[in-house]
């Protein structure tokens, strides 16, 4: 009897203590379920135990970065770059961090980066593709006459590149660059989607509503209270549309009759 | 194994699991197409999406979008993001922020606008309210 429960009760081997590794995959196991703060308390107990690990720096980086705190995932980001420049992750994070803080150019530089040291990098391929902007139009109409609805809060129209052609009131014009990264983002991610070209949205924050409409050559939005249902937001917007349309056709109109016609030179 | 790793892997499975039936509840809407619950670094926590649709290119660019739309609402002062609809031509994409990521859906162009948005509220209620500070194991 003895004999047969020592065989069934052997000894607990000693238990080995965890390794940096080991804390390393409990952590991404963890942030694979949205569980972040303790994902993060794993990391860092990691490197604590390994603090060169390139492996626990990054995952600290992405952590960080789910937790949306920008400076402290630049700096993990940055820490991995500086040991390994070409870490396609640690950039396209760093190309990520610069666009939320709206360095575009920063931002298409690291996609660059990455691009060159792994050329087929599908997330740096279409986030580059999304930043691409239009060449500015050689003399950008102003929509003077676009009038903001009664009750709206703002009212702004851009054309393709970015240009301001209409901001009412003034301090609109801010958000001109966010506007047009939004729209090209999301034109992106329709696009990558299979959805086709975009042509209307509907963003909804806490006081307001901004819907917008574009066409690739004009982008127009405007921000109404919160609670405007979604077809007076969307009516407003087409009847702005339609003005806006009016206008620069006439004033495109204009331009093209105010061309003097050189007369046709006579042979020899 | 460690009682420690057993709990860890324990309420990671089951909170992996909660995440995957909540997109799975939001993929059976009627007239959705696909859904993705997005970390906000990139990464791909849950998706069902028709196979046609490259999620890694997709979550970088719903993250990014999703992020731009957070910081765009606070540096306009107009309360935080919440929600976005894009349409388009074949469909429309949904995005709406949460706790731990964004929601993604993708619509069918004749999707019921208002019932995809009382789904996506209730995903974003189911969410916000599993992942509080206080129900995060420590």
């Amino acid at each position: 009897m003895s004999v047969a429960l020592s065989r069934l009760w052997r000894p607990v081997p000693p238990r080995r203590p965890p390794t940096a590794a080991d804390f390393f995959w409990q952590a991404d196991r963890l942030r694979r379920a949205g569980h972040y703060t303790d994902a993060a308390q794993l990391v860092k107990r990691g490197l604590r135990l390994d603090p060169t690990s390139i492996t626990g720096h990054l995952l600290a980086a992405y952590l960080h970065a789910a937790r949306r705190t920008v400076e402290p995932a630049r700096h993990e980001f940055q820490w991995v770059l500086v040991r390994d420049p070409s870490h396609p992750r640690a950039l396209l994070g760093l190309a990520r961090l610069a666009l939320e803080t709206g360095d575009l150019d920063g931002g298409r530089e690291t996609l660059h980066r990455a691009l060159r040291a792994f050329p087929d990098f599908p997330e740096a391929r279409a986030l580059l593709d999304a930043l691409e902007t239009p060449a500015p139009a050689a003399a950008p109409a102003r929509l003077d006459r676009l009038r903001m609805p009664g009750g709206a809060l703002g009212l702004l129209a851009l054309g393709g590149d970015g240009t301001v052609l209409a901001a009412s009131p003034d301090d609109v014009a801010d958000v001109a660059g966010t506007l047009c990264r939004t729209v090209s983002l999301a034109a992106a991610a329709l696009r990558r989607a299979g959805l086709g070209t975009l042509r209307r949205g509907v963003v909804d924050s806490g006081a307001a509503s901004h819907f917008f409409r574009s066409d690739g050559g004009l982008i127009l939005a405007v921000w109404l209270p919160r609670g405007t249902s979604n077809t007076q937001g969307l009516l407003e917007v087409n009847r702005l549309w339609a003005a806006a349309q009016h206008e620069l056709t006439v004033t495109n109109d204009r331009a093209a009759a105010a061309v003097v016609p050189v007369p046709a030179r006579r042979g020899p | 194994m460690s009682l420690l790793r057993m709990g860890l892997e324990l309420d990671g499975s089951s909170r992996g699991r909660q995440v995957r039936d909540i997109v799975h509840g939001l993929r059976s809407v009627a007239g959705a197409r696909g859904a993705l619950l997005v970390a906000p670094d990139g990464f791909v926590i849950a998706a069902e999406a028709p196979p046609s649709v490259a999620l890694d290119p997709l979550a970088a660019l719903a993250a990014t979008l999703g992020r731009d739309l957070e910081v765009g609402a606070a540096r306009l002062g107009r309360g935080a993001f919440q929600t976005a609809v894009f349409s388009a031509d074949d469909g429309a994409l949904f995005l709406s922020t949460t706790r731990i990521g964004f929601v993604v859906l993708l619509a069918e162009p004749q999707a019921n606008i208002a019932t995809i948005r009382a789904a996506l509220e209730e995903a974003v209620t189911l969410i916000d309210s599993g992942w509080a500070p206080s129900a995060t194991a420590t």
